[in-house]
């Protein structure tokens, strides 16, 4: 057995903080099963550790400790003196009555005593076992991690509270961990120190846990990522427990008024799309924002009724008339409304149905013979709507102000909205002329801005918050409903018609069907979507998706007539659907750019700017990785300089390698002191790895160096006890 | 046959004499080599005269022994001239000095100026009596011995003559095992009798040539210079290694290098014999009595510090 282990007051020191750990594991033990005597029982793991630290022979430990278990018995559960007889027979009776009880099987018989007596045999073996981990194994990782892994789900799902518990299981666990990895590493290096030597070891150990537990206590915290994480795993059991409301199941709803909050996924069918490409479906719009949520103005206006196949006139004007699509859509949930593309024309579904559409919230539901109607399947034909590029740049700001009364309800606010959004919508949209190009601006503000899309720890807003504010400027983290109430929000404080849509996004492509060249798309809870549309002056309404990581969007008609000089062509601002046209406004825009553009350095300033956190992100990651390998150069350097020496071949090759290989060994960790020669340095690594090549390349370097005759030093034939030692310091 | 293996037969043959003392054969053969002397301190009786009078005879050389007393006089040691009424002249009969190898037994029980007439022959390799100067033969190896200086009735050495040492040995006494074997051999009739010769006279005055000719590089040099200087800037030290210290320093290490076989110094030589060189040397303030520190460990000390040269420098 190796010394470390022999060293009295450092074992001392790891039996006390395996004391304090295993203390931690019995006191939720006790207090959840309401035992009491939680002082005995610790009393009784504190002596089984220090019969353990004293080496006391296995007998008399074994004696020891049942002694003991037997006077906590007669203790707690008799009144009787220890060592008398009605002890004893107390004993034996019971000890009569639980044997029966397990040979009869009749587990309920057993007496508490019983219970007590394989408990304290679980603690018994308990402390067995981490003292074979501490004292043979030296590793205490396992039981480490087993600890916090049992502290941190007792206290998740017991009433015991674990806060402190874990602070100071974190705290024990650090220095008992890191005496162990010191002792594991005197061993390695068959060092034998003494204490003296070790508490320079020691006490920056327990200082280092120290200062990080204290920063870790003192800094601000986050909150936790998974509020309450009971609710979550009891929602995959199907029984949906009584978990706080802060976490919601995503998917279609109605009620919109009480925006925020956190979202769980959920992958259920909502319907199957067969359609050539993926489409948005509308559902409803809402346009009323309460600085909570939307609400609809006017619930229940005059509904315009259509029949199967009629034209259905909504606000979106269909496509070119030779472009009609069709779409067929399966229902998977029963939905009482209709989920229509963008440009829809009409509606088939099976048996006599009407549609209602509601030109309030743009709402289509089918009735049968006067009552809701849940279909099972629809078939839509539509024409996506396309807009004239030439007509969007028309869009100027006065013509909003020519807009009829119909619209004021598109502009409304609520009055406590914060004066900071109005602000921003002007501070974003101040380089934008027409209505379009405002439009554009704020929805791509929030891709540039560091927002993050996300479904979980959104909160609610406080009473005196407003939703949008508070995503704006505080959180800057959500998923849809913030970014498009958000953008409607900053649209209608430039006194643009916005509007709220609901619906769903395209879904996964799941199949395709080559014949009728068609795609199936799978849409799922995890789909439910809101969106915004923007009313734009002389051309009407149009999609836009300021959610980041959506791609919803209008096609727009690249009609414009202009010269291909003129410089406004590079500031397209629009989001083509299409691939190859966004292809081409890159190229335009570079070819421009070189031409008169900024200059490289601009451009990289610029770029710079624009991805600050990836910049940095990218430049920590080298520097990370640039002190990683200067750190761990001993591992590979061997095997640059081993071909790079090898195929050297002039008078100072040889001085150069064998300095090289000196600096190697030190990284290796056998150094030289300052007042050891090489000889003796040499005969030291020689008789470390068991070769006898350092001697003779030290022989060499010497009557090349000391004896002035570099010339008669052959390089060639040293070659190879030079790599073979090189290559023994990487490993 | 080389130098290397010549040395090792004239040490060979002294160790058939001196059991376990290799290493102060070597020692010795390393002054002799250099043109130096040795000063060798220790008790009675652990056989310093058998070591040098085993060294006279490897190499054939004359052997002298003077046993310094207080009642010795300069002339005892040098010689003396004396009248001779038939040619109506002086005389010159040379003192015991005038051999090649000479024992000087217990150099600190005789007087100052008996022990001066010593080293001024030993330094100059001449007497000069009555104005007339003589040379003498070479090789010339002075062995001094003395007790420790603890003893009463002695007359320590002042520092400059200790300076005229080149090495000081301590020889220690021999392990069980040493001294049995010494018993064993010395039975029947003391081996030193039957000792012959292996290298002649003319050899060994080639070989102290050739060790002028061992290659010291100017890295060694320097080397040198650094453990010579740092001696005279340790707190503990009054007085440290003069130059003629580095020198001597400088030319042991020539021999010893040329007793390993090379035709240069390395610093291992430098190390091992500056222990020899600079334990006379160093002078101690009183406070490192005090503090049990001896002059062989300030060298040591002064080794473990310095920087061993490992590159060569810098333009060479």
């Amino acid at each position: 057995m190796n010394s470390i282990r022999k060293n009295k007051a450092f074992m001392a020191i790891l039996y006390i903080l395996v004391f304090l750990l295993l203390a931690e594991w019995l006191t939720p033990v006790i207090t959840l099963t309401d035992t009491g005597h939680k002082t005995l029982f610790l009393v009784f793991i504190g002596i089984s550790l220090l019969m353990a630290f004293l080496q006391v022979h296995w007998a008399i430990s074994a004696g020891v400790k049942i002694l003991y278990i037997m006077w906590f018995l007669i203790n707690v559960y008799t009144e009787s003196a220890f060592f008398s007889f009605e002890a004893l027979g107390f004993i034996l009776s019971d000890l009569r009555i639980n044997v029966e009880a397990l040979f009869s099987q009749d587990w309920a018989q057993t007496t508490d005593i019983f219970r007590t007596v394989l408990f304290f045999s679980l603690l018994w073996m308990a402390v067995y076992l981490i003292h074979y981990w501490v004292s043979f194994r030296l590793s205490i990782f396992l039981f480490y991690i087993l600890t916090v892994i049992f502290i941190a789900v007792l206290d998740t799902f017991s009433p015991y509270n674990g806060d402190t518990a874990i602070v100071r299981i974190m705290v024990v666990g650090l220095m008992l961990a890191g005496l162990l990895h010191l002792a594991r590493w005197l061993e390695g290096h068959r060092i034998n120190e003494t204490i003296e030597r070790l508490a320079s070891f020691i006490i920056p150990l327990f200082l280092m846990v120290a200062v990080s537990t204290a920063l870790a206590l003192y800094l601000p915290k986050a909150g936790p990522l998974w509020p309450d994480p009971v609710p979550y795993i009891t929602s995959f059991s199907g029984e949906g427990g009584p978990g706080p409301a802060a976490v919601g199941r995503i998917g279609y709803g109605v009620d919109d008024s009480e925006l925020g909050g956190s979202f769980l996924g959920d992958d259920t069918p909502a319907f199957r799309a067969e359609v050539e490409d993926g489409q948005y479906w509308k559902v409803e719009t809402k346009d009323v924002y309460t600085t909570k949520g939307w609400e609809l103005s006017e619930p229940g206006a005059d509904p315009v009724l259509y029949s199967n196949g009629d034209l259905i006139e909504t606000e979106f004007e269909p496509g070119a008339e030779d472009e009609s699509l069709n779409a067929v859509l399966e229902m998977e949930q029963d939905f009482p409304f209709v989920l229509y593309p963008y440009g829809i024309e009409s509606i088939q579904m099976e048996g006599e149905i009407r549609y209602s559409y509601s030109p309030v919230d743009q709402k289509i539901e089918p009735l049968l013979s006067g009552a809701p109607y849940e279909p099972d399947a629809v078939e839509i034909q539509f024409n996506e709507p396309v807009y004239s590029l030439t007509g969007l740049r028309e869009t100027t700001v006065d013509k909003l102000a020519e807009l009829p009364p119909e619209f004021d309800r598109y502009k409304q606010l609520p009055d406590e909205l914060p004066q900071r959004v109005r602000d921003l919508a002007e501070e974003i949209t101040m380089n934008s002329e027409t209505v379009y190009d405002k439009a554009r601006a704020v929805e791509d503000y929030f891709e540039r801005n560091d927002f993050e899309y996300s479904l979980t720890n959104i909160p609610v807003p406080e009473e005196d918050q407003d939703y949008v504010d508070q995503f704006l400027f505080e959180t800057k983290r959500g998923y849809c409903d913030n970014f498009s109430t958000s953008m409607v929000v900053l649209l209608r404080s430039l006194d643009i018609p916005a509007r709220w849509v609901k619906g769903f996004n395209e879904g996964l492509q799941v199949d395709s069907d080559n014949e009728r060249e068609t795609e199936i798309y799978e849409v799922t809870n995890n789909n439910a979507h809101s969106w915004v549309e923007a009313y734009m002056p002389g051309v009407g309404w149009m999609l836009f998706e300021p959610t980041i990581g959506f791609t919803g969007s209008s096609e727009i008609d690249f009609d414009l007539d202009i010269d291909s000089s003129d410089p406004e062509e590079q500031e397209l601002p629009e989001r083509p659907q299409q691939p190859e046209l966004e292809e081409e406004e890159d190229a335009a825009a570079a070819a421009s750019e070189g031409s008169n553009g900024p200059g490289l350095w601009e451009r990289i300033n610029e770029f710079v700017s624009e991805h600050k956190g990836a910049v940095f992100l990218g430049a920590a990651a080298s520097v990370f990785l640039a002190v990683l390998l200067f750190l761990k150069r001993q591992r590979w350097l061997p095997k640059v300089l081993v071909p790079y020496y090898r195929r050297r071949n002039g008078k100072q090759t040889f001085e150069k390698a064998y300095l090289r290989l000196l600096k190697q060994l030190d990284l290796y960790g056998i150094k030289r002191e300052d007042g050891q020669t090489l000889m003796s340095y040499a005969r030291y690594i020689d008789s470390f790895f068991g070769t006898k090549e350092m001697t003779r390349l030290t022989a060499s370097y010497e009557q090349s160096v000391y004896g002035g005759r570099p010339e008669t030093v052959e390089w060639r034939e040293l070659k190879e006890s030079w790599e073979n030692l090189i290559n023994r310091t990487s490993s | 046959m080389n130098p290397k293996d010549q040395l090792n037969k004239v040490i060979d043959n002294i160790e058939k004499v001196i059991i376990g003392k290799r290493d102060i054969a070597e020692l010795s053969m390393v002054a002799m080599l250099s043109h130096g002397h040795v000063l060798l301190e220790d008790v009675p009786g652990v056989g310093k005269t058998m070591l040098v009078r085993a060294l006279a005879k490897s190499v054939g050389a004359d052997f002298k022994r003077i046993q310094f007393t207080p009642d010795l006089l300069p002339s005892d040691v040098v010689g003396v001239s004396i009248y001779n009424p038939k040619d109506m002249e002086f005389n010159f009969r040379p003192g015991p000095i005038m051999g090649n190898i000479i024992l000087a037994d217990e150099i600190n029980r005789t007087s100052p100026k008996t022990q001066s007439s010593l080293l001024e022959a030993m330094e100059e390799a001449s007497v000069t009596i009555d104005g007339v100067t003589m040379q003498i033969p070479k090789p010339f190896f002075v062995m001094a011995t003395q007790n420790p200086i603890e003893y009463e009735g002695t007359y320590p050495l002042p520092e400059a003559q200790l300076d005229r040492f080149l090495l000081k040995i301590k020889m220690g006494y021999p392990t069980s095992k040493e001294e049995m074997e010494v018993l064993n051999r010395s039975q029947l009739s003391m081996p030193i009798e039957d000792l012959q010769s292996v290298i002649s006279l003319e050899e060994l005055l080639e070989l102290q040539r050739e060790a002028k000719n061992i290659k010291v590089d100017e890295t060694i040099r320097s080397y040198i210079v650094d453990l010579a200087r740092q001696t005279r800037n340790d707190p503990y030290v009054y007085l440290g290694v003069s130059p003629r210290g580095s020198i001597a320093l400088m030319k042991s290490a020539q021999a010893y290098a040329l007793l390993k076989g090379r035709d240069f110094v390395t610093p291992d030589d430098v190390q091992y014999l500056a222990k020899f060189v600079f334990g006379h040397r160093i002078m101690l303030h009183s406070e490192a009595r005090y503090d049990g520190i001896s002059a062989e460990e300030i060298t040591e000390r002064i080794l473990t510090k310095t920087k061993v040269p490992v590159q060569r420098l810098v333009g060479q």
